[in-house]
């Protein structure tokens, strides 16, 4: 093979692999702090996504076109609403849920997940189809052979990186991220310490869920398409993704992304099927990996649950 | 007992439960500005269970817990930790992936002034060297003596005006038991408020002001240390 195309499929694996990182991140960031699988995830993404495109129709409405001010806008609007969004998803449904057996918030938050998606079909104008997503990025390139590289995406890796990074020494470096781990090995000890609680949880679903609008965007900006069942497919690879890493640890939820990317850029490069079969190829190799390693591939060292 | 002096702890008739069986049956007991207050019982008696009730994590059904004349029943945890509470919590609890200096970092939660943070630090990390050397080590990879260590260390950065600490020598060596109550006695000669819960009588008793005695979810006595070693309900508790 020739390693021009080599590169393109590197280039496409690591901006795949940002995306359900950034999305898996959300998913342990959940589980961590509740013990909750929050299965909404994924539309919340969606949601995110449109709420990105339905800005930029905005501005351009109110004919503000200067494109570098058109994507901080869209970005910062799509990634505060969807971050309140996940604030009161918390509020109103996983807290008040608490006390009841996690299958339940489980299926809840499934239902509440094809509310907002159906929601998006049926009120978002046309919201059946897909919809062309705006390159809000400068889109010039550098050809090399079979390569082409893009700008949009170096500048939408790099910003991924940044985010990733960020999200990293928040949680690390930060009293808030203290606290968000404090109550993620023990709640009741936290809260003994004077840790808010709920504060701290709604905290973190704004937190994870501004994550999955963030990669709702990349999603849009990198294929320039989005559609109502997006967050179906994406929500499915960014959990198993957060499970194969180790559920409740960041550092497996990004591992996890990347090795889904990787393994689906395999699946379309290296074997003799049709590209088609990627996902199968994955989500196969990650039950294979499942079934090895039950608790994911980063395991507590550490038991604190009795 | 609920006489109109309204400072330091009070606990009036206090009832609370676990799903529907009551586990206190009306707790009165008071803990003295200053003073160590000790509560004995034997396991069971519910002598955690008061803990939790006046921290919020288990609220009462029933009765009053005031702290400096401030009423802390229906308040969430972290409010009555503002009062200037702070707590040593029954099988120390230490997070265990969080390192040493984290651990007591976040024992200052609620306290926002960096200078006084570390000047916190210096007095914790003076009080136990053993935690200096320490500072980046996992918890919950230390041993039963030294997250004791961390867990008192964490419930003094809160730098509190009552300290709660429930069955400090739980588990710990007599060696560190004895190193434990020596502790303790100097945290309250700080000035520190203590109200201590433990089973080990005769430690408690010598280092206490006052003491009470929990059995099945009531007071059954109350005094001196000196008038309670020599009650039947001290020996009842433990032994009948
Ligand atoms: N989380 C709980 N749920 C139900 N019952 C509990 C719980 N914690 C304690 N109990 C019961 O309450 C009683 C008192 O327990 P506890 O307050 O822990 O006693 P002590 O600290 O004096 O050993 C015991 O009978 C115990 O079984
Ligand atoms: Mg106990």
């Amino acid at each position: 093979m020739d390693i021009g195309f080599l590169a393109q499929y590197l280039m496409n694996g690591l901006m795949l692999g940002m995306i359900y990182a950034l999305v898996a991140v959300g998913f342990t960031l959940f589980f961590g702090v509740l013990d909750v699988i929050k299965f909404s995830h994924g539309d919340v993404l969606t949601v995110g996504a449109f709420a990105g495109l339905a800005t930029f129709l905005g501005l351009e409405a109110a004919g503000i076109s200067h494109p570098a001010i058109q994507i901080l806008i869209v970005v910062i609007v799509s990634i505060v609403l969807i971050a309140a969004l996940g604030a009161v998803i918390a509020r109103t449904i996983v807290l008040p849920i608490r006390s009841a057996p996690p299958l339940n918030t489980l299926l809840i938050t499934l239902m509440l997940g094809t509310v907002l998606r159906e929601a998006v079909r049926l009120f978002y104008p046309q919201g059946a189809n897909p919809q062309p997503f705006p390159a809000l990025l400068p889109t010039n390139s550098l050809t090399l052979g079979n390569f082409n590289l893009r700008l949009d995406n170096v500048i939408m890796l790099v910003a991924g990186v940044a985010v990733i990074v960020g999200t990293q020494l928040l949680l690390n470096r930060t009293k808030l991220g203290l606290a968000i781990r404090a109550v993620a090995q023990d709640e009741e000890t936290a809260r003994t310490m004077g840790v808010n609680f709920t504060l701290i949880v709604l905290i973190t679903f704004a937190l994870g869920s501004g994550l999955a609008a963030f990669a709702g965007l990349m999603n849009g900006l990198y294929y320039n398409e989005i559609n109502f069942g997006m967050g179906l497919l994406l929500g499915a690879i960014g959990f198993s993704s957060a499970i194969v890493g180790g559920l409740g640890n960041i550092y497996g939820a990004i591992l996890g992304g990347f090795l889904f990317a990787g393994l689906q850029t395999i699946g379309a490069v290296a074997l003799p099927f049709a590209s088609a079969y990627k996902d199968v190829f994955a989500f196969g190799v990650i039950i294979a990996i499942m079934a090895w390693r039950p608790t994911g591939l980063i395991q507590e060292k550490i038991s604190e649950r009795v | 007992m609920s006489k109109a002096d309204t400072s330091g702890l009070q606990v009036s008739d206090v009832y609370t439960a676990y799903d529907k069986a009551d586990v206190l049956e009306g707790v009165n007991l008071e803990a003295k500005p200053g003073k160590i207050t000790c509560l004995l019982g034997s396991n069971g008696s519910g002598k955690s269970t008061l803990i939790r009730s006046i921290l919020g994590l288990t609220p009462p059904n029933r009765g009053n817990i005031t702290f400096e004349g401030i009423e802390l029943r229906g308040l969430p945890t972290h409010k009555v930790i503002a009062t200037g509470i702070s707590c040593i919590p029954e099988g120390r609890q230490v997070f265990p992936k969080l390192t040493v200096e984290e651990n007591l970092r976040i024992g200052a939660y609620q306290e926002d002034s960096a200078g006084e943070i570390q000047r916190r630090f210096d007095e914790v990390y003076e009080t136990f060297p053993r935690l200096a050397d320490r500072k980046a080590q996992l918890a919950g990879t230390m041993s039963g003596g030294e997250q004791a260590m961390v867990s008192i260390g964490r419930g003094l950065m809160r730098a509190p005006k009552l300290l709660l600490i429930d069955e400090p020598s739980l588990g710990l060596a007599p060696l560190l038991v004895k190193e434990n109550f020596n502790i303790i006695r100097r945290i309250n000669q700080q000035g520190i408020t203590v109200f201590l819960v433990e089973q080990n009588v005769h430690q408690t008793l010598a280092i206490s002001d006052y003491g009470y005695v929990l059995s099945k979810g009531r007071v059954v006595a109350s005094g001196t240390p000196k008038q309670l070693s020599k009650t039947k309900e001290v020996h009842e508790a433990y032994f009948g």
